[in-house]
């Protein structure tokens, strides 16, 4: 078999991955595709190592390392989406816009409440899980 | 593994084996690379001290360890350096994974003094309104997994928690930027990039106000730092089937075409393109942590949202690290290909530079204003990048860590204006603060003026070093076009001034707490190094020097 | 530094790695669109709400697209899946240590490896997240 048909292979994988995170609007799929991206990456790297006979395998050593550092990765992105789930109820990245360049922002006088731990943002979109005091409840997708 | 299929291998293909060479033990020098190992030892200790040590006590004993581990690991930098690891002794220690040598140990020093003064921000526990029952309150969610303004979040904050996880993070962060530019293939590199990205996404997550601007901004900071990690590493792969290795020095034998020759490759690696698309992946990649231009996107974002000390920390010392990195990939594996990478690098150096100069006026929140100051640094940085001499080096190396102790510094100066609100961040609520607390003001402009490299402080030493190397490289109308955004930057600091000091003070404008010895330490730190670092440069600049070339 | 063009020599070599480049990018561009486009015309195009609701094998869907299963689930599934991928590191490792010149030295080494392991665990196991409640 030709080296060719793996790399092209992996590459129209890339592909994939990289149109899934730009085309998809909820981020446990904009994860995935990056999942994507990075599993071409691995066959491109298993592919080059058998190709070139690398007596010290490195290619297939950084693909270890790959897969290893993609699990720590997913979870980790999967606890930041969780927690913002919960409090907004969506796990749309469309609506991720409280943070960005407009001429004047949307809180400059930040309200003054009494309760210094209060959370402050006064967000319109967001809407506190329906049941709030236990998180592992199973519970509805915001319509 | 059979090894009959190498006596036949007129057709090439992938099933075919290659006779199994035996592997070596690998040679492992525990000394050299006991900065990187006393840090991640610290990092393990406080996780350690998390899991058993009762809570009351924790917040204590993890300060201890980290500030006596970040100790550790600068005796061990000074210890290598001094015995000459960064000048005649430098080589590759670890099998060729990690270089020591003069470039990898001064970023190191550097980023472990500013991690140590970014701890004592991220320490501070004095700036919050306190009550009898909760004496300390930090900048840090009490229960990051609970729902913002939940019974859960609200009984963790009545009983006095708080995320001291921070601390271990933050060790593991420095562990990888440790490991960032020193890296010396690229499976260290990437395993750099993760290790210091990593635990970064999660402490921007963890602000105890404005959570969701938090959480957004580190689902931001994830997602796109994810993209371009998978960019970097599909660059890696790429380079790695062009040039058959993944050092950094090996890539540049079989750039140069000095590498021992091999039929696989040479069947592989005949086109450029390999080398020249991974090339730009991994470019890429490091652009994207250094906030340059096209892939700057998230910086404003994430600097805004993430808990200001934390912002404080990731702005000063990423930027030191991914800078290392970029340096040593373009000076020691693709040094040959310098006739592609410069054009485009002269293009990103301008926009960088013109954009973060330009958009830095519009902007109406001092941090979203610091992080378009930012871009606009990492624009002045790069274009001592394409100098391409070992005066360039130097002087990345000097600007690096001048401009880290003025990031440190002002951001900690942010945290100290507040209102009822938390922080008040924004630019209108600044006004008149230079008659309500003028030692505050006063401190707060001279870092404003060390980013627009006024002279006598260090931004001008910086800016001097870097276009002068510029322009010997041979980028004068680079340096003209750096000139003119250094204007133009010039002209929102000193518009922050004159709020400051001219303006009319507000009735209801925000009060200026009084700072723990955390935090006036830090900020005093940060003061003195401008000052010194803008006064008498010449010591530092002499180390950066000696400290400049890089190991192949 | 010596300040040579790339090793092919001469603004050919040059020239010609990038035209390589740019041909993959147009042809790219142009294999998106023109499959694109194939559809476009091939397809039949009658929109409708029913073409809309989720597919689920023929039934009518029952609720909506997503479901959620107990948090708890995820917190095992990640715990399994650190280890799980930690453990590859254990068979080159187990290739190589009775060779000769590896011995003793790796052997500790993999301990100290599976000690930061246990660390971990250890950290899971009192922040109480093994607990099934």
């Amino acid at each position: 078999m030709h080296l060719l048909y793996p790399v092209v292979l992996s590459a129209l994988l890339f592909c994939t991955g990289v149109y899934g995170v730009l085309a998809r609007r909820n981020a446990v799929l904009v994860l995935m595709a990056v999942e994507l991206m990075l599993n071409a990456v691995n066959l491109n790297l298993v592919a080059f190592d058998v190709w070139l006979r690398d007596t010290l395998h490195a290619g297939q050593a950084l693909t270890l390392f790959t897969v290893t550092i993609a699990a720590a990765e997913i979870g980790l992105g999967l606890a930041i989406v969780l927690l913002l789930y919960r409090r907004r109820g969506t796990s749309s990245v469309d609506r991720l816009d409280e943070l960005a360049d407009r001429p004047d922002p949307p809180h400059p006088d930040q309200g003054a409440g009494p309760d210094p731990d209060a959370d402050q943002d006064a967000d319109p979109d967001a809407r506190p899980a329906p049941d709030a005091t236990s998180d592992d409840q199973p519970r509805k997708a915001a319509a | 593994m059979s090894a009959t299929a190498v006596a036949a291998p007129a057709v090439h293909s992938l099933w075919t084996t290659a006779a199994a060479a035996p592997i070596h033990a690998p040679k492992i020098e525990y000394a050299q690379l006991s900065p990187i190992l006393v840090v991640l030892g610290a990092a393990v200790a406080g996780i350690l001290v998390e899991a058993f040590v009762p809570r009351r006590a924790r917040y204590g004993t993890q300060l201890a360890v980290t500030l006596i581990g970040l100790a550790g690991a600068f005796a061990a930098v000074v210890g290598l350096a001094a015995t000459g690891y960064a000048t005649t002794k430098a080589d590759l220690a670890a099998m060729g994974s990690i270089a020591v040598d003069g470039p990898s140990l001064f970023l190191q020093g550097t980023l472990i003094l500013v991690t140590a003064v970014g701890v004592l921000a991220i320490a501070e526990r004095g700036l919050e309104p306190q009550s009898r029952e909760v004496p300390h309150v930090d900048a840090f969610a009490p229960q990051a997994a609970a729902v913002p303004g939940s019974e859960d979040e609200k009984a963790a904050a009545r009983a006095g928690w708080s995320t001291t996880e921070v601390f271990p993070l933050t060790l593991f962060a420095l562990s990888g930027m440790l490991v960032f530019p020193a890296a010396g293939d690229l499976l260290t590199l990437f395993i750099g990039l993760e290790i210091l990205s990593l635990p970064l996404y999660l402490m921007c997550a963890l602000a105890r106000r404005r959570r969701l601007l938090s959480q957004e901004s580190a689902v931001k900071y994830f997602l796109l730092g994810a993209f371009a990690s998978a960019f970097f590493l599909f660059g890696t792969a790429l380079l790695y089937g062009y040039a058959g290795t993944l050092d950094l020095g090996g890539i540049a034998k079989v750039v140069t075409g000095d590498a021992a020759p091999n039929a696989a490759l040479n069947a592989s690696a005949h086109g450029d393109a390999l080398l020249l698309i991974g090339g730009a992946m991994i470019v890429m990649g490091l652009l994207f942590k250094v906030g340059a231009v096209p892939f700057h996107a998230w910086t404003p974002d994430v600097y805004q949202g993430a808990p200001t000390p934390i912002t404080g920390f990731m702005a000063a010392a990423t930027k030191v690290a991914a800078f290392g990195a970029l340096l040593r990939l373009l000076y020691v594996a693709l040094p040959e290909m310098r006739w592609d990478w410069r054009p485009v690098m002269w293009g990103v150096a301008i926009l960088t530079m013109a954009l973060g100069a330009i958009v830095a006026v519009t902007q109406t929140d001092v941090k979203r204003m610091l992080a378009y100051s930012s871009i606009a640094h990492a624009g002045f940085l790069l274009t001592g990048v394409i100098a391409g001499n070992k005066q360039g080096v130097s002087a990345v190396l000097f600007y690096l860590a001048a401009y880290s102790f003025v990031t440190l510094g002002a951001f900690a100066v942010v945290t100290l204006v507040r209102d009822a609100g938390g922080e008040a961040t924004h630019l209108s609520r600044w006004d008149g603060l230079g008659r309500r607390s003028p030692l505050v003001a006063v401190t707060f402009a001279l870092f404003l003026l060390a980013f627009a490299g006024i002279p006598l402080t260090s931004g001008f030493s910086g800016k001097f070093a870097v276009f002068s190397a510029a322009a010997k490289g041979g980028a004068v109308p680079l340096v003209v076009v750096g000139v003119l955004c250094s204007a133009v930057a010039a002209f929102f600091y000193v518009r922050v001034i004159v709020r400051m000091f001219f303006a009319e003070p507000r009735a209801d404008g925000p009060s200026v707490a009084v700072p723990s010895a955390l935090t006036g330490t830090a900020i005093a730190v940060g003061a003195a190094a401008t000052l010194v670092l803008g006064v008498f440069p010449q010591w530092a600049f002499d180390l950066a020097d000696k400290a400049s070339v890089f190991i192949r | 530094m010596k300040h040579t063009l790339l090793a092919a020599g001469g603004h050919t070599g040059y020239y010609q790695a990038y035209s390589v480049l740019g041909l993959v990018a147009v042809l790219g561009v142009l294999f998106v669109a023109a499959s694109f486009a194939a559809n476009r015309l091939l397809r039949p195009d009658v929109p409708g709400a029913e073409k809309y609701t989720v597919y689920e094998c023929g039934v009518d869907p029952v609720g909506e697209g997503w479901a959620h299963t107990q948090i708890r689930y995820y917190v095992y599934a990640f715990l399994y899946v650190i280890f799980a991928v930690d453990a590859i590191y254990l068979f080159p490792w187990a290739t190589v240590f009775a060779a000769p010149g590896f011995g003793a030295t790796t052997l500790v080494e993999m301990f100290v490896f599976i000690g930061f392991l246990a660390v971990g665990l250890l950290y899971a196991w009192r922040t109480g997240v093994l607990r099934w409640i």
